[in-house]
């Protein structure tokens, strides 16, 4: 015992402490920065690339540190690249890290909802800027507990630089216990020595995770988390002050509009004289023989279809009849095989010779121009607040500054009736509110066009009326040019100035919306009209 | 208890030689006078080294890496009392060489296999760590042999499996071994020869360092470990309830200076050296220094094959 404890303060065993946290923190350094190359490549674009860097995890994966330490030390140097010893281990170890770190990171990456990254591209932001600002902070956050796995596995790996001579702790207790012949003793000391390492890992870690944490525990929870029984609370409390109930009351006090309900008979003449206005409006949009097929199976076939500013028109049809791929289609977050679509007089996301722009330009292009995009599953950016989701790409796009950015996104917040909950995170919100956040952050930028995906399709039936009545308001008191796929047939025909229905890829229908719903000519329009029965306008009564 | 026991040897031993810098302040007087007479690093060095360091400038003024693999006590391991030394006759051989050529040394510690490509690789400049020297180690590097060889068999105490040398009496033992040792062809020569016999084969198992092998017999891995006689008998003195030298054998070959291949004057400066300090009597009173049985003297031969 009081050998161990001899061991254990020992000042030749403690020193070797330096060098073991010198190999790993230049295992750990390196191998981040070749990790994030190595992930760089693997998720690029061009394969010739992504090809070098699988090869190079293969190899790399493939065979034991302990050869990879033994190559660094002794061949480089047969090539004139003679490393300390502490050099050919930090090398070693950063190659070996670097395809598990790269791992991390992809996984972290790709763990980042896909719907975000659209929705981010939909406002315009370029590849850097959504990695930068949307899946960076958030992957790192999911990468924070297996970061501190690799360290902890680096720290023990740096143990195989005592086979090239670095002095580091496993490399001193073997020596020490050669000369000394107490050789429990010294493993144990040393041991312990590795244990407290690690555990200082350990702390560091969830230290972190803390520092990073979107929900910020109280005061009281802040060092009972680091404790190694606490449990984390399953269910989340609302940040906002004050009981659940009365802020879903407020919100809802909020919504309904001023506005008083339409007459119908004075809208109907309003109807007639707005469309004759609309026709003479320039167009906005204006989509000319689109065709997209998957494996030959056409989901756009041949599509012809003019917006003018100040419409709003609804798509209808039935579920993969091509609504959803011809909005992506028109802010080109995906692409067709023939066909062009313009908006703005421009053809999105190709040069004056026709070429495709590069993400980078396209997303330029697309700020620029303004087609703001609102999803079926909202899309919010999940590590930032409500008003964040708004105000963030205002300025990292359109270079507000913060007062600005703030100002708009308030302004916003307040018109969909959401101002009280402008600091709350995504997953505190409901669903509707969730939607009304993101067509608070469509409209900010004052797009020429605003492209609906199905907007209510994914709400509990209770939470559609709010998100409707922020679109009703957009359109009769903002005059916004809108396209709206939907199934909400009655929604349709009180906000629609003009329906388009599509079927199988194709338009076989269009025309002002009262009509096509009440009267369409359209068998295929017709059968889908019945089906949906429930929520049909009927004829207004003469 | 294992401690004290290395403790009480050196310090037996240290009282009766006197030497050692940091025992300089405890025997004063008298012991420091022999002190001088047998200690290089006390003395001046022999006198041809000034010939030899006109001869040879290349190296004087330098610090040259010696890998060595500091398992061994008596020959190369750190120092008990002060762990940021390395101490051993293997030591205090090559810095009397050193100082006869104008160069220190820094010590590169490495596995006993990796020894060699540490040289090879340019990571270290000189071996001088207890190695035999074979026609096969002489394919990777020059060496200037100074030492001949006696191996002891280690067993548990007692030698229930009546082990007495590499021989038939090792059939169907477990022995342990260093990776890379010489020992290791010798154990697997015998298995053809166990078999011829009818005998169960002999097992080997490869460790990194002697702690190791002395650790399995202690765990009752191995039955025996045949190696360097001073390892054997180190090892006996700080277990001596539990192990015991079952028998000295002779091994044909002599232990060795490595240096690279393509520095022919480098090996020849060093054998220069080296003759030099044996004729100063400094070879010899090392191995008494370091309790080494004076029959290990040799006058140093260049063994190099192409």
């Amino acid at each position: 015992m009081s050998l161990f404890v001899h061991y254990l303060s020992l000042p030749y065993l403690i020193e070797g402490i330096w060098f073991t946290l010198a190999v790993t923190g230049l295992g750990l350094a390196g191998g981040l920065i070749l990790g994030l190359v190595l992930a760089a490549m693997q998720l690029s674009r061009f394969w010739v690339l992504a090809a070098f860097a699988r090869g190079y995890t293969v190899i790399f994966r493939g065979t034991p540190l302990i050869l990879q330490m033994v190559f660094a030390y002794d061949a480089l140097p047969q090539i004139g690249l003679k490393l300390s010893a502490i050099g050919a281990a930090g090398l070693a170890l950063a190659a070996n890290e670097a395809p598990f770190i790269a791992e991390m990171l992809r996984a972290g990456v790709l763990g980042i909802d896909r719907g975000q990254v659209l929705a981010g591209q939909a406002l315009g932001m370029t590849p850097g800027l959504l990695m930068r600002r949307i899946i960076a902070p958030q992957a790192i956050r999911t990468m924070i507990p297996a970061f501190g796995n690799e360290t902890v596995s680096a720290l023990k790996n740096s143990s195989l630089a005592s086979v090239i001579s670095v002095q580091e702790l496993t490399l001193r207790s073997t020596q020490l216990a050669s000369s000394t012949f107490d050789f429990f003793s010294i493993f144990f000391a040393s041991g312990l020595i590795y244990l407290a390492l690690t555990t200082g890992v350990s702390v560091i870690q969830l230290f972190v995770e803390r520092v990073l944490d979107l929900d910020r525990p109280a005061t009281q929870y802040r060092f009972a988390r680091l404790l190694p029984w606490y449990r984390a609370p399953l269910a989340l409390e609302p940040i906002t002050a004050g009981p659940v109930a009365s802020t879903e009351a407020r919100s809802d006090a909020v919504v309904p509009f001023a506005a008083p309900v339409k007459d119908v008979k004075a809208s109907r003449a309003d109807r007639t004289k707005r469309s004759a206005t609309l026709t003479r409006n320039d167009a906005v949009v204006e989509v000319n023989g689109l065709y997209k097929a998957y494996d030959s199976q056409p989901v756009l076939a041949g599509v012809d279809m003019t917006v003018r500013v100040g419409e709003v028109v609804a798509l209808l049809g039935p579920s993969g009849s091509g609504k959803s791929t011809l909005l992506r289609c028109i802010n080109h977050l995906e692409g067709w095989d023939a066909g062009t679509v313009k908006v703005g007089g421009r053809r999105m996301g190709f040069r004056e010779d026709g070429k495709p722009l590069s993400p980078r330009d396209l997303a330029n292009e697309r700020a620029m121009v303004g087609v703001g995009m609102v999803f079926q599953q909202f899309n919010l950016f999940g590590h930032l607040t409500a008003l964040e989701n708004v105000a963030g790409p205002l300025r990292w796009v359109h270079g507000l500054s913060r007062i600005d950015a703030d100002r708009r996104a308030r302004e916003l917040l307040e018109r969909v009736g959401l101002s009280h909950r402008a600091d709350a995170l995504p997953r505190h919100l409901s669903g509707g509110q969730q939607q009304r956040v993101a067509i608070a952050r469509a409209i900010a930028p004052n797009p020429s066009v605003l492209l609906l995906d199905e907007p209510t399709s994914a709400l509990d039936p209770e939470l559609v009326n709010e998100v409707l009545e922020v679109i009703r308001r957009l359109a009769i008191e903002d005059g916004l040019t809108m396209i709206i796929s939907t199934h909400q047939l009655r929604f349709a025909d009180e906000v629609a100035d003009r329906v388009v229905f599509l079927s199988g890829g194709s338009i076989v229908e269009e025309g002002p919306a009262h009509e096509v719903l009440t009267n369409p000519r359209n068998p295929i329009t017709a059968r889908f009209l019945s089906i949906m029965d429930a929520d049909r306008p009927t004829a207004a009564p003469a | 208890m294992m401690l004290e026991n290395i403790f009480e040897d050196a310090r037996n031993f240290l009282d009766r030689a006197g030497f050692a810098r940091r025992s300089r302040h405890v025997a004063m007087g008298a012991a420091c006078l022999i002190a001088l007479g047998i200690s290089g690093q006390a003395q001046a060095a022999p006198a041809g080294c000034a010939a030899l360091q006109a001869k040879y400038p290349a190296w004087k003024g330098k610090t040259l890496v010696n890998a060595i693999n500091p398992h061994t006590p008596g020959y190369e391991a750190i120092d008990p009392k002060d762990p940021s030394k390395y101490v051993g006759f293997d030591i205090d051989l090559g810095e009397q060489i050193g100082e006869c050529l104008g160069f220190k040394l820094t010590y590169k510690a490495v596995t006993f296999a990796a020894l060699l490509t540490t040289l090879s690789s340019g990571q270290a400049d000189i071996v001088i760590s207890d190695i035999y020297a074979t026609e096969e180690r002489a394919k990777a590097a020059d060496f200037i042999t100074y030492s001949k060889v006696f191996d002891g068999v280690l067993v548990a105490k007692g030698n229930p499996k009546k082990i007495d040398g590499i021989n038939l009496s090792m059939c169907g033992a477990a022995a342990a071994e260093n990776t890379g040792f010489v020992e290791v062809p010798l154990v697997q020569a015998l298995i053809p020869q166990c078999k011829a016999a009818g005998k169960p084969e002999p097992t080997l198992q490869l460790y990194e360092n002697n702690a190791n092998c002395i650790q399995a017999i202690l765990a009752g891995r191995a039955d025996t470990y045949v190696n360097d006689v001073n390892t054997v008998d180190q090892a006996v003195k700080a277990n001596p309830d539990k192990l015991e030298k079952a028998l000295a054998v002779t091994i044909p070959y002599s232990v060795g200076i490595a240096v690279p291949k393509d520095k022919p004057e480098f090996r020849d400066a060093v054998l220069a050296a080296l003759i030099e300090v044996q004729k100063a009597g400094i070879h010899m009173d090392l191995l008494k220094k370091w309790e080494l049985d004076v029959n290990n003297f040799k006058e140093p031969d260049i063994l190099s094959v192409k």
